[in-house]
């Protein structure tokens, strides 16, 4: 209680007040740029903060963690373009929203869901960081391959026209996934001897490819004449989400933000397959499954609640362990190094003080998330009023310059544009983009563990049955996935019978 | 000629032939020492055989049973609304793919004047202000990377 209570003292000082949104407003920037992720803002950021106080230094850079994840959020829902992975399945929901002109309700909403998910995710931090971090260390090669099939269970739930489809489309993924230096055994695959292939296809290329260039191509019917729809200022900021949605949105945001804590705390994973997860869950769970995808505001609660979820729980592995939860944990601990904080047990012990000023600072970023937010949210949403001729224009620009920034690169430039196309020949075949992007995402995670967890065993598979985690996942995945097959097989039925009367 | 197809039997057929052809390559394509019997090529043989059954499967649900739409490739065909659109389409592919091409000879703000006006000329905009903005916005972006964010574009 002492160390809190210094914590907060040490918090109460201007700089830090000033610092928060600072970091907020430069994450959200970043974080609604295709190609930039809140890890690129991190790191830009990093040489700015050396002559700062540990504190404020630290939480600038948390700011534009979970700024960053929220503004992901905002292309997702407005141009169906994740700013970053942990947004990609914001858009399963979010963009249909915008496309029935209730683009600022789905900003809000995804504004409100990651406000209460990062804060309780925070909370979390602050009170939980020990017992959860003893239960993720149970995790080995086994539970993350079945933590993976679980996550890739939720293509029976997108694939609701054709499982087969669904199925195609995650294989596209998972081989994507694999092009490029195998970690394990260095060796080369499908490379065709360029070298520039090496080091394999980022997911934030292939999500620029999938979803915004296919989105463009999508366009190419378009007529401004006869197509155009004109929208008032007025029409746009006033469809608010009103009670009963915030209402019935409770329990997708609760079902996000313990799954964003769960998995958030499980090193090598992050938000974005908490989101996948959550929002497969929500669905799932749901009187009503049948309206997601079709602009469901709960679909985005829950999305939106587990990747703000996973931030703060992401921190749980890297303070009280030293093993960062994902990219930005891994770049955060080094900026911890560099201002006299080695992250691990010790951590407690010695600078007590400061690491719960950081940790309640996390609750105040979170809240001032919200109003930080709030400005950006009647901002952006007017966007949706930009004549799609000048849209197009705007986003492709932005989405290669994105792309060449990712590694300072032309072909990431060429690979944008190629899976554009790609997906946007898929598109027009009726499938899905989502389970390829499922495939990309989760491929890595699944073979890598599948393989280790196979040599801890001698090659027996029953590895993946004989441990009670890896079990219960394997078990869930089952079950979800016979949900959907019965309730689809149900549907096909009903048609059948429909189409014959 | 008529020809009765339907998405799924496109589909199948095109990813069947191409995940055949991947999966063929796996051999020359990595090449592994690794000795056990799970190694680098499992996981793309995996993936290249599952698609390679899913896609054969989809062909045989879309000739079976899936309702099929008939194509006559008659000058009724090349008059229609359809054939213009996928005229349309291809041009427009045909811009993005310049573009890609351009980005390379003509750096970022060169290929970016030729894609504002591709774009804006297809379709058909004549405002003035929409030019001027596109412009300014790719020459802000130009800006933002190289001056914000250091990193300095082609």
């Amino acid at each position: 209680m002492d160390l809190i209570l210094s914590g907060l003292h040490i918090l109460l000082d201007w700089q830090i007040l000033l610092a928060i949104p600072v970091g907020l407003v430069v994450g959200i920037i970043v974080g609604a740029i295709p190609g930039l992720t809140s890890d690129l803002g991190i790191i830009l950021t990093i040489p700015l903060t050396y002559r700062m106080e540990p504190t404020v230094a630290i939480l600038v850079l948390l700011g534009i963690y979970v700024g960053g994840t929220y503004g992901g959020s905002i292309t997702a829902i407005l141009i169906n373009t994740p700013g970053t992975s942990a947004n990609a399945a914001s858009l399963f929901d979010g963009y249909p929203m915008t496309q029935k002109g209730e683009a600022f309700k789905a900003l809000t909403m995804a504004l409100y869901a990651s406000t209460i998910g990062g804060l309780l995710s925070a909370f979390a931090l602050l009170f939980f960081a020990p017992p959860i971090a003893k239960v993720t260390l149970l995790f080995g090669p086994a539970e993350y391959t079945a933590l993976a099939i679980f996550g890739l269970s939720v293509i029976a739930g997108v694939s609701n026209k054709s499982i087969l489809q669904g199925l195609i489309g995650a294989c596209i993924g998972i081989f994507v996934s694999t092009i490029g230096l195998d970690h394990i055994s260095g060796t080369m695959r499908f490379t065709f001897n360029n070298l520039q292939l090496r080091r394999g296809i980022d997911l934030i290329i292939a999500l620029i490819g999938l979803f915004a260039i296919s989105e463009i191509l999508m366009k190419a019917k378009y007529n401004p004449k006869t197509d155009r729809k004109i929208v008032s200022a007025s029409e746009i900021t006033g469809n608010k989400v009103t009670k009963e949605e915030y209402k019935r949105s409770r329990k997708p945001i609760a079902i996000g933000t313990i799954t964003g804590i769960i998995i958030g705390a499980t090193p090598g994973t992050g938000g974005g397959l908490a989101a996948f997860i959550a929002y497969n869950q929500t669905k799932q769970m749901s009187s009503h499954p049948e309206t997601f995808g079709k602009g469901e505001i709960e679909g985005v609660a829950a999305s939106e609640s587990a990747n703000n979820g996973a931030c703060g729980a992401t921190m749980i592995p890297m303070l009280t362990l030293g093993v960062p939860g994902d990219g930005a944990t891994a770049i955060l601990m080094g900026a911890f190094m560099i201002h006299g904080m080695v992250p691990g047990p010790m951590l407690f012990k010695e600078q007590g003080d400061i690491l719960y000023a950081i940790m309640l600072g996390l609750i105040v970023v979170n809240i001032s998330l919200w109003f930080v937010g709030k400005f950006f949210t009647r901002f952006y949403a007017h966007i949706t009023r930009v004549p799609f001729e000048l849209l197009a224009c705007i986003v492709l620009t932005f989405c290669a310059a994105g792309a060449y920034s990712t590694n300072n690169s032309l072909y990431d430039v060429y690979y944008i544009f190629i899976f554009g196309i790609l997906a946007f020949f898929m598109r027009l075949m009726d499938f899905q983009l989502v389970p390829v992007l499922l495939g990309i995402v989760l491929g890595p995670l699944a073979e890598m563990n599948f393989r280790r967890a196979l040599i801890l065993s001698d090659g027996s598979l029953s590895i993946f049955v004989t441990r009670p985690i890896s079990l219960a996942f394997l078990l869930i995945a089952f079950f979800s996935v016979l949900t959907f097959a019965i309730k689809n097989m149900k549907e096909a039925q009903k048609e059948r019978i429909q189409r014959r009367t | 000629m008529k020809i009765k197809y339907n998405s799924e039997m496109l589909s199948g057929a095109l990813f069947s032939i191409i995940s055949g052809i991947l999966f063929l390559l796996i051999p020359s394509q990595i090449v592994t020492m690794e000795k056990s019997s799970i190694n680098a090529q499992t996981v793309p043989k995996i993936a290249l055989g599952g698609m390679f059954i899913f896609s054969v499967l989809l062909l045989l649900q879309g000739i079976f049973f899936k309702p099929k739409q008939e194509i006559v490739f008659d000058q009724e065909l090349y008059a229609s609304r359809g054939f213009k659109d996928a005229i349309r389409t291809a041009i427009y592919i045909g811009i993005i793919i310049v573009y890609m091409v351009l980005f390379k000879v003509l750096g970022f703000i060169g290929s970016s004047i030729y894609l504002i006006f591709a774009i804006l000329i297809y379709y058909g905009a004549r405002q003035k202000s929409y030019y001027i903005i596109a412009l300014t916005t790719s020459a802000l972006v130009y800006l933002i990377f190289a001056v914000g964010l250091h990193i300095s574009l082609p």
